[in-house]
């Protein structure tokens, strides 16, 4: 048989289709998000400030009560966030970042928190090597005065407390920058939205005598965004806004909550006078979803190199040098920033190349002054990182972090389970070494209780600069795999693993972890 | 057998349309937390993409052997489309990587139709 068409006919035909296909990818290329962001955003109903105005602040450090023991009390508060404005919050201590407690390796800390708030609460020590007591499970509540306990989810395990609850924290770990926050069950996202959370910094003899950058010249940065309602307070997309009784939030904001204010330290844009010296940044991600990748520039557009020295679980082997560091939620890093090159009366910009319009700008750095600068970044930083190898991993799990189905509707699975207190998902022995393999539908950054892990791979290739170190936290990009190796020593017990997307953990994507 | 040419080009592309139709079951598959479907998506690509040369080649000799074109401009814009699609799938750009690897497919298929539906030789008396 010849061909049955014209030569007219299969140009036709090859057109059309073509033209299908180009319209298909352009398509996808305009609807798509590019860069690629996980949640949606919440537009504040009220002007907002220029950025660079308001003086960072820096949280106060918590005075402690007797040798070793802190209080805390949570209670409501509010505090003008944007200029002319009364925000209702939920604080620590009546301050939204609440108090830093400043802590030392190995000298054991017990903090009495007394809740004085409306609803149940849960305080975790993200990062911290804790019994299990202490860990702040999520049905662990500690419930307000006249508060009777009615929780949804029935956990036979759970230890309810009122009004007081006494955590104590080891602290037997590297120093690292950590951060408390509230873990209550259902409701973790909308209470670290109205304000619970504070740092927490472990240090030890090792790291103050290298000379790093100290002092006024050592700055943790908070960073988190929010919405603002017309009334000032902070706009949230719950199902229950009294956040009792139904969770979850409505559903354009399933894949997360994104605000249209950056705040650093609770401040909306800040801006921080510095000398032309080095600055040791210690920078956490409270955002409940949003993912931010941070360079500094100057105002003429040059880069200032972020050098990294610590991860979320403390120091690296060696600094790594960035020019873009990205950073999701609940991860930590600690970078040397060194401002000597820059003139005195110029400003660097910390921006977020994952940002559009007004999330695209972080804080800011006025450089005023020259000053003499004796700190120093050693090209050894430590040597007490865990070396785990393959070889020496017991066991290999795999888990997909992805949308699905929970008792509440539409949510998030790990292994295409919804998180259920009564149910062990991973039950593993004291001292055991293991190998997770972890896949992500959209961007999921997984969290580990208890132990810090190495990332071995990311996508089947060596990790990437921003990897290495010890983590408790990795970000899990759409479509990515990650690898990573852990020993699982310090306590027996329940522990968790969960998306620290705040939004995906309330909705499901958590798991537990029993250690025996 | 007299035109080898056209044979071994409906063999690459049949091979083809084979191991291009792998790419999204191990995609499924790994999408499911199955880590190994990574390894084996990855491990398709580069033979996927190893074959769209091979086919090329086959094409190139198709045009010389028997004056026939159209084997080698479609088969030189599923190669570009491939080479695209790799690099769209190392660097996680999933709004490309999916469509495009759908309409990769699909006209592999529609390759796979031509190429077995008639013959690719010109007939004696003539071009069509």
């Amino acid at each position: 048989m010849r061909e049955g068409m014209s030569r007219r006919r299969v140009l036709g035909i090859g057109g059309a289709l073509g033209l299908v296909a180009a319209t298909g990818l352009s398509t996808a290329a305009a609807l798509a998000r590019r860069p690629s962001m996980t949640g949606a955003v919440l537009r504040s109903a009220v002007p907002l400030p220029p950025p660079f105005q308001a003086p960072l602040p820096i949280p106060a450090v918590l005075e402690p009560v007797g040798d070793g023991r802190y209080e805390i009390t949570q209670r409501e508060a509010v505090a003008e966030i944007l200029p002319g404005l009364k925000t209702p919050l939920w604080t620590y201590e009546g301050t939204f970042p609440g108090p830093t407690i400043e802590s030392r390796r190995g000298r054991p800390i017990t903090v009495t928190h007394r809740n004085e708030l409306p609803v149940p609460t849960v305080v975790h020590l993200h990062g911290g090597r804790t019994p299990a007591s202490s860990d702040g499970y999520p049905t662990d509540l500690v419930l307000p005065h006249g508060h009777t306990a009615s929780h949804a989810m029935h956990d036979p395990r759970a230890v309810v407390t009122t009004l007081t609850r006494d955590y104590t924290f080891p602290l037997d770990q590297r120093p690292a920058l950590l951060w408390y926050h509230d873990h209550r069950m259902d409701f973790t996202a909308p209470a670290i939205w109205r304000g619970l959370a504070g740092l927490h910094v472990v240090r030890d003899d090792d790291e103050d005598d290298l000379g790093l950058p100290a002092g006024d010249r050592e700055l943790p940065l908070m960073i988190c965004d929010r919405a603002f309602a017309a009334d000032g307070g902070l706009a949230y997309p719950a199902l229950d806004p009294a956040l009792r009784e139904r969770p979850g939030v409505h559903a354009a904001y399933l894949g997360g909550v994104l605000g249209d204010v950056i705040l650093v330290n609770g401040a909306p844009w800040p801006v921080h006078e510095v000398d032309a010296a080095r600055y040791r940044l210690r920078v956490l991600n409270a955002s409940n979803a949003r993912h931010y990748e941070l360079a500094a520039v100057t105002d003429d557009g040059r880069p200032v190199p972020l050098v990294q020295i610590g991860a979320d679980q403390g120091l690296l082997a060696a600094p790594v040098p960035h020019h873009r560091l990205p950073i999701a939620p609940a991860e930590r890093y600690d970078v040397v920033i060194d401002f000597s090159q820059v003139r005195p009366g110029e400003r660097v910009r910390l921006i977020n190349h994952l940002g559009a319009d007004r999330t695209r700008d972080v804080m800011a750095f006025h450089v005023t002054r020259r000053a003499p600068d004796d700190s120093r970044v050693p090209d050894v930083l430590s040597t007490d990182l865990p070396t785990w190898r393959r070889s020496e991993a017991t066991t290999v799990r795999d888990f997909s972090f992805r949308a699905g189905h929970t008792p509440h509707g539409r949510g998030w699975v790990i292994g295409g389970l919804p998180f259920d207190p009564t149910r062990t998902d991973v039950a593993t022995t004291l001292g055991a070494t293991e190998v997770w393999r972890l896949i992500a539908d959209v961007h999921h950054p997984v969290h580990l209780h208890l132990v810090g892990f190495r990332v071995l791979s990311r996508g089947g290739r060596p990790p990437l600069p921003h990897d290495a170190g010890l983590k408790d936290t990795v970000s899990l990009r759409p479509g990515e795999a990650v690898e990573i190796i852990t020993r699982f020593d310090g306590y027996r017990g329940r522990y968790l693993f969960h998306c620290h997307n705040a939004e995906h953990e309330d909705m499901g994507m958590m798991a537990n972890l029993e250690i025996t | 057998m007299r035109r080898p040419s056209e044979w071994v080009f409906r063999g690459v592309v049949s091979a083809h349309v084979v191991a291009a139709v792998g790419q999204p079951v191990f995609a499924g598959v790994y999408l499911t937390g199955d880590f190994d479907g990574l390894r084996w998506h990855a491990v398709g690509a580069d033979v996927v993409t190893s074959i769209g040369l091979l086919q090329l080649v086959a094409a190139i000799a198709v045009w010389a052997r028997l004056r026939r074109a159209w084997p080698f401009l479609t088969t030189s814009a599923v190669v570009v489309a491939e080479t695209a699609q790799y690099f769209a799938g190392l660097n996680g750009a999933l709004w490309l990587h999916v469509p495009l690897g759908v309409m990769t497919i699909a006209a592999l298929v529609v390759q796979f139709i031509a190429v077995w539906r008639n013959p690719l030789a010109r007939t004696e008396n003539g071009h069509a």
